[in-house]
């Protein structure tokens, strides 16, 4: 069977998702508050965030499984709120892969297509169709518990794109992986989800997962998604703090922020002051943040024209191969410093002292 | 994501490709040792009282040697041969109309919120507690020809539906005394699914009947197929219903007839008693072998929230009122009892003529020993069973040594050896031994508790190995790993885990060691030593006594009811700190 | 156990009596608990006790309830260190059982003024190892309710029971499982000889509705109305009377009379005290206790009848009829299990088809009680006939080829269940054409 029969029997016009208004909760505590979404036709969408942050429940309500007490869900423009699991047509694959025991691996990815009443005739090729998407070709007739982790999850996503479904929903699908093969899953992953122009949501904990596959991420933190935007948007411009510290490493100083007049400044505790583009709109209680990578780490009396520079002493230093990241103590906090490594040059060593410069152009100011 | 870093640790432990169950080393010293212990246990009060009355089946009456013409004997018999395949047919309509009972109790109970799953599973549990002959009585006071259902009929519709007779009354009486055996099994089977499975099939398409029948029965078979065996052995081998219901012509009542009235000599009723073992050794191993390979240890235990499904308004009124049916069915006996119990008579009518205390009042006056006997006996009984079904569970599911297996076959084959052929076998074996104080050590009340424990082994030994077979071994290998040492793991890990089924297979024991008779009608040796069951027997056959009798019966169901609410409040105890 | 003091109290006679049995009991030293092994439920055995100890004191009597034959069974196994002291059952076949096997002793109360005989019955065991001390007639019971609610007369003789009106509604012990049954069988078969005999066993057994294994289940069913009417032994009516359930019983022209024993086990622990309660039994206050309600059995000493109230049956003065024949003992013991044999292999096994062929008759019976007709008669004297047809002679059954396969012998003859597979099919066949015949008088009637 050639690539492009596979899809043809396994893909479908993709569906957008939306998420209304979305208020859950169990008992007295609120899992959900007021979610909002749009998840375009054929995006590879994840749900990041840490441990009891709500993205495990969206991704239930969507499949049906959660109710909420509040807003609506739409797959393709229908409004499915009320709709039981059976009828909604929304794949899911389960984390822990939920497949059945008693049945072998064909009768599992079969099993779909049976309960939706295909034609005998077809199923027969469309389960070799899924089985052979994901690489299991010849597998059929074993049982899960006589396959591999990796196998068990390749036949878990059979099975769910089998019955070809509007959107596929994948709950922490590398998480029971060992590290190697989740590099290479995840890379399946996106490449399966391209061919079959599958509307996709991934929910994931791991932030590296959701920038390597995903298009677009909604980062969510206690119930509530704290900014939709591509990996790179999400790490270049982060909406708070939390997005900031969750993706990639942040350097967060405290301090206050000084009016004169239309000027203003960011004063880091400890003193040395910031000065900030005149009408820049400071939120109340924001903190200053920039990257390890966007200060340079100079020798104690350096000067350094049109940046900033703090003193401090280095605490410590690790080699990270492509890049050298020193911890530097200023004034209370510990400052994240990245600095280039090209062979042969030396290093800094700790317990020194040494100046930080800091691109005034590139710290945001961020509320939490 | 509700559940905690603990927890997803132990999710990604479990989640790894299931390890061999089985360990590859040889049996350690503390293992050896358990065997031999069971084994001895085994020996001695079971094997060999049972061989020493089996030989008979085999030897030549003129010449002590060995023989096969009774079994001849049997098999061109015709009676033998019907009885035979009643036996089968009645077993076979038992565990279908058994089921019938048990699986909507089990299913809505367990799927759904449902208020008062605790007292259907209780209520469900309660025919095992009561005397099947005391039940019988009952029944055919309600159900019978001219009992009270049948007269109504009769009176208003001018039918009479022959619940009782034949084997129909067997069927009938037989479904509602076992099917709690499948209840209790499947309950906890259902208890264990992980609900990614059914929801996995919903997500897929799947939902009502069709998710039941493709997913969660299957899922659930090992479970119900252990609770099935139990019911089909177990109608199989029963006595005191058949002949209550004067049913003659089925197996096990031929075997007692003919040992006691042909008398103990009569080699057929040692044949038939043989004939007995050797059905159930081989529904046990087609049982096993219809498990073979469906390791269900379901290890993605905790992901996502187990929520209970709710019920839409319409369904809920069906499914209360199926439940209701049922159970009005199932406590029939019970309420049949209770009303004979305060009856002054009860004859021909559909109501008694009128209603008393004083059987109460006698029975509290004159057998109270009854009582305390009873609870002891029983727990004893159950805690022997518990401790020993454990071993037995754990040599064969968690070693390899050989021979463990075997432990479970002996074990297993006291089901079919009739109560009678046991007791008999006790008095043989143990009269000649003697106690310290002089007295023998047949007449030591201890040993009616031995019979009970050997008679109800079987029960708990199936509770114990569903409880460890659904433990997956990696648990207790994280455990190990950890620096547990091996009776540490076992007391730390898998007691824990299986407290649910441990506390099954006590209460199974304990409440029907508690109404157990034929074993002990053989060995009671003074009322001050009888339990219940056997004060129940000597009160039923008199026609002054059969209100005092029923009383008893009451209190009996009562008590045993009672403390089998008791454990059960404490395995739901145990099996929330397991998924806290 | 407390003793009841009013049980006393109103028998100042009797307490009199005790005392001097006490006496003599005390100079023999009785004392100490006295084990019996019995059959008899707690309203037999209770009063009897109370009494005992009230006459011994320093004595129990341990009471271990068993039915007759767990309780044989259990003196049988424990032999090699036997706790036991006396056996106290109904069944004679029991007792019978325990002298042969030689565990019993002879013992010869020292009462006075007992009989020999009740009617054709021998109270005691000619060799002395078992005593009578009650007897019991055997009769028929009904449920009256029942009775009305199916428009059925009261039935009074034996040959009743054989008429068409009562099919499906009468119960009996299997006379294996019962040796007051056995005795009516057997009675019935040594008063008719064997061929008559059997006709008129088996005329009343097709129209049962069930054999039941345990003797209480016959007053069971009749007395929850679930049978009509049972063939029991009489104090199993008179006590549900008693209890107040609306039954009656009639003792037929000719009946049985069972004796109830008692009989010391070989190397008792305790042979003062079981003697003592013998003689206790046999006296006149042991003998007034069978009054009770709760018991009503019969007295073996005649003079007793003068307290018993308006109406007790008396074996002794006609009251209840008793056969005139001379019961033969050793024709008894030689077929006794032969019999047992044949009725559970010809009936018993064979009941549906038995019923079968008995309702066939008795429907055409009762048309040709309308309108004669001499042919379809003949017919159903030729169904009856094969009914009737037994598949051994009175001779067979004695011999030792057929006996023989019954006692444990070993010998050239068949062994027992080949026997009774050759019997069941002999009745199976009989009935079958017996059911055919009927079908052909059925025609003939038109």
């Amino acid at each position: 069977m050639s690539a492009l029969a596979q899809e043809t029997l396994l893909a479908r016009e993709p569906a957008g998702i939306r998420v209304e208004g979305v208020d859950l909760s169990y008992g007295t505590t609120r899992v959900l508050r007021d979610v909002n979404l749009e998840i375009r036709p054929g995006e590879f969408f994840a749900f990041l965030g840490p441990s009891g942050c709500g993205k495990t429940t969206l991704l239930r309500l969507i499949a049906g499984f959660n109710t909420a007490q509040r807003g609506r869900v739409l797959v393709g423009g229908q409004d499915i709120s009320d709709l039981p699991p059976w009828k909604r047509d929304v794949g899911m694959v389960f984390q822990s892969y939920a497949l059945w025991p008693h049945m072998t691996v064909r009768r599992n990815v079969a099993f779909g297509l049976e309960e939706r009443r295909v034609p005998r005739a077809e199923i027969g090729p469309r389960v070799d169709a899924a089985l052979k998407l994901v690489g299991l070709e010849g597998m059929g007739e074993r049982r899960p518990a006589q396959l591999s982790g990796g196998q068990q999850q390749r036949v878990a996503l059979a099975r769910t794109v089998a019955v070809r479904p509007k959107v596929l929903l994948l709950d922490e699908p590398l998480s029971n992986l060992d590290a190697r093969l989740r590099v290479q899953v995840r890379r399946e992953l996106r490449d399966l989800q391209q061919r079959l122009r599958l509307t996709t949501i991934f929910v994931t904990h791991d932030q590296e997962e959701a920038n390597t596959v995903c298009d677009r991420i909604a980062v969510m933190n206690e119930g509530v998604v704290q900014q939709v935007g591509t990996p790179m948007e999400l790490y270049d411009h982060p909406a708070n703090l939390f997005v900031a510290g969750f993706l990639g490493t942040a350097n967060i100083m405290p301090g206050t922020v000084l009016r004169d007049g239309a000027a203003q400044a960011f004063e880091i505790d400890g003193g040395t002051r910031i000065p900030l583009p005149p009408g820049l709109d400071v939120p109340a209680g924001a903190r200053l943040m920039f990257r390890p990578q966007d200060v340079s780490l100079l020798p104690v009396g350096t000067e350094a024209p049109g940046r900033r520079l703090l003193e401090g002493e280095i605490v410590h230093r690790e080699f990270l191969g492509a890049s050298i990241r020193y911890g530097v103590r200023v004034a209370g906090a510990e400052v994240l410093v990245d600095t280039p490594h090209m062979g042969g040059e030396g290093h800094l060593p700790v317990g020194g002292r040494a100046a930080l410069a800091l691109d005034a152009a590139r710290v945001k100011l961020l509320a939490a | 994501m509700a559940t905690t870093p603990a927890i997803e640790a132990i999710e990604a432990t479990v989640a790894a490709p299931p390890a061999p169950r089985a360990r590859r080393w040889a049996a350690r010293p503390g293992e050896a040792l358990a065997f031999g212990l069971v084994a001895l246990f085994l020996l001695a009060f079971l094997v060999v009282p049972v061989l020493t009355v089996i030989t008979v089946a085999f030897q030549d009456r003129a010449t002590g040697g060995f023989t096969l013409a009774h079994f001849g004997d049997f098999l061109s018999n015709d009676l033998f041969m019907r009885s035979f395949f009643n036996s089968l047919y009645v077993s076979l309509m038992s565990v279908a109309v058994a089921s019938l009972i048990a699986l909507p109790l089990a299913y809505f109970t367990t799927r759904f919120e449902f208020r008062g799953a605790i007292l259907v599973q209780t209520l469900g549990v309660l025919p095992l507690i009561m005397p099947p002959f005391a039940g019988a009585v009952a029944m055919g006071l309600l159900f019978g020809r001219t009992g009270s259902v049948n007269l109504l009929l009769d009176e208003y519709l001018g039918i009479n539906i022959p619940f009782m007779e034949g084997l129909n009354g067997v069927i009938f009486v037989q479904s509602i005394h076992y099917f709690p055996f499948i209840l209790l099994n499947l309950t906890a089977s259902l208890k264990n699914i992980d609900r990614a499975m059914e929801e996995s099939a919903q997500n897929l398409g799947a939902h009502g009947f069709r998710l039941f029948r493709r997913i969660v029965l299957p899922l659930a078979m090992p479970g119900y197929i252990a609770g099935a065996s139990l019911v089909f052995i177990k109608v199989f081998d029963d006595l005191a219903t058949p002949l209550l219901l004067n049913v003659r012509e089925m197996l096990a009542p031929q075997a007692y007839l003919r040992i006691t009235s042909v008398g103990l000599e009569d080699p057929i009723g040692y044949v038939i008693s043989v004939v007995l073992i050797l059905f159930s050794v081989l529904s046990l191993w087609i049982s096993s072998l219809a498990l073979r390979g469906k390791d269900y240890a379901t290890v993605q235990r905790g992901g996502g929230g187990l929520v209970k499904r709710r019920m839409s308004r319409g369904q809920a009124i069906a499914a209360y009122a199926l439940i209701a049916a049922i159970l009005l069915l199932v406590l029939a006996p019970h309420f049949g009892l209770f009303l004979l119990s305060i009856a002054t008579i009860w004859s021909y009518s559909p109501l008694p003529d009128g209603y008393t205390l004083a059987h109460y009042t006698r029975v509290f006056a004159e057998s109270s020993q009854y009582i305390t006997n009873t609870l002891i006996y029983a727990g004893l009984a159950g805690l022997i069973d518990v401790i020993i079904g454990t071993t037995i569970a754990y040599l064969v599911l968690r070693t390899r040594m050989v021979g463990a297996r075997w432990l479970d076959y002996v074990a297993m084959s006291a089901l079919a050896v009739p109560g009678l052929v046991l007791g008999i076998g006790y008095l043989r074996t143990f009269f000649g031994i003697t106690l310290p104080d002089g007295s023998s050590l047949a007449a030591f009340w201890g040993i009616i508790v031995l019979a009970l424990a050997i008679r109800r082994l079987p029960y708990a030994l199936r509770a114990c190995m569903a409880a460890m077979q659904q433990i997956s071994a990696s648990l207790e290998e994280a455990a190990e790993n950890l620096g547990a040492r091996r009776l540490r793991v076992v007391r730390r890990i898998v007691l824990p885990l299986m407290a649910g089924g441990l506390a099954a297979g006590f209460v199974t024991s304990f409440a029907t060691a508690a109404v157990e008779l034929s074993a002990t009608l053989m060995l009671v040796q003074s009322s001050d030593d009888a339990p219940l069951a056997y004060g129940l027997y000597v009160f039923m056959q008199s026609p002054a006594g059969r209100g005092a009798g029923a009383a008893l019966g009451i209190i009996a169901v009562v008590i045993v009811g009672l403390s089998t609410w008791l454990s059960h409040l404490v395995a739901e105890h145990g099996g929330g700190r397991k998924s806290a | 156990m407390r003793i009841t003091q009013p049980v006393l109290g109103r028998r100042a006679l009797g307490a009199l009596a005790a005392a001097s049995v006490a006496g003599a009991a005390r100079a023999q030293g009785v004392s100490g608990k006295v084990t019996v092994v019995t059959s008899f439920s707690n309203d037999v055995t209770g009063p009897f006790k109370r009494a005992f100890e009230a006459a011994h004191p320093g004595t129990t009597l341990d009471i271990q309830n068993r039915n007759t034959t767990a309780g044989v069974r259990f003196v049988q196994e424990t032999r090699s260190n036997n706790a036991v002291d006396l056996f106290w059952a109904s069944a004679p076949d029991a007792f019978e059982v325990l002298k042969r096997a030689g565990l019993l002793e002879v013992y010869k109360p020292q009462a006075e003024g007992i009989p020999e005989r009740i009617g054709p019955y021998s109270i005691n065991d000619p060799e002395g190892y078992v005593t009578g001390f009650a007897a019991s007639g055997y009769g028929i019971m009904w449920n009256e309710r029942y009775m009305r609610a199916n428009r059925l007369p009261e039935p009074k003789e034996w040959s009743d029971l054989a008429k068409p009106a009562y099919h499906d509604h009468v119960i009996i012990t299997a006379p294996s499982r019962s040796g007051t049954t056995h005795l009516t069988i057997e009675t019935i078969l040594q008063g008719e000889g064997w061929e008559k005999g059997w006709g008129t066993i088996k005329g009343f057994s097709g129209n049962l509705r069930q054999i039941t294994e345990r003797s209480f289940g016959v007053p069971d069913a009749v007395n929850s109305g679930q049978v009509g009417i049972g063939i029991v032994i009489d104090f199993f009516a008179f006590s549900a009377q008693g209890a107040g359930f609306p039954v009656k019983f009639a003792y037929p022209s000719v009946t049985t009379v069972v004796p109830a024993n008692i009989a010391i086990v070989k190397n008792a622990p305790n042979t003062a005290g079981a003697r003592a309660f013998i003689d206790f039994l046999l006296s006149q206050k042991g003998q007034e206790i069978l009054l009770e309600p709760t018991i009503r059995r019969l007295p073996v000493n005649p003079s007793v009848y003068a307290k018993a109230p308006q109406g007790y049956p008396n074996p002794f003065t006609g009251s209840i009829g008793l056969p005139s024949l001379v019961f033969d003992v050793g024709v008894s013991e030689k077929r006794y299990r032969v019999v047992d044999a044949l009725y559970d292999q010809t009936v018993g096994t064979n009941l549906e088809g038995l019923k079968r062929a008995a309702k066939a008759i008795g429907d055409v019976e009762t048309r040709l009680a309308r309108r004669d007709n001499a042919q379809a008669r003949a017919l159903l004297e030729e169904a009856r006939a094969l009914i009737s047809a037994m598949p051994v002679t009175a001779e067979e059954a004695a011999s030792d080829e057929v006996a023989g396969a019954f006692s444990g012998r070993s010998g050239p003859g068949p062994r027992q269940a080949e026997l009774e597979q050759r019997w069941a099919g002999f009745a199976r066949e009989k009935y079958t054409a017996a059911a055919a015949k009927a079908a052909e008088a059925a025609k003939a009637a038109g």
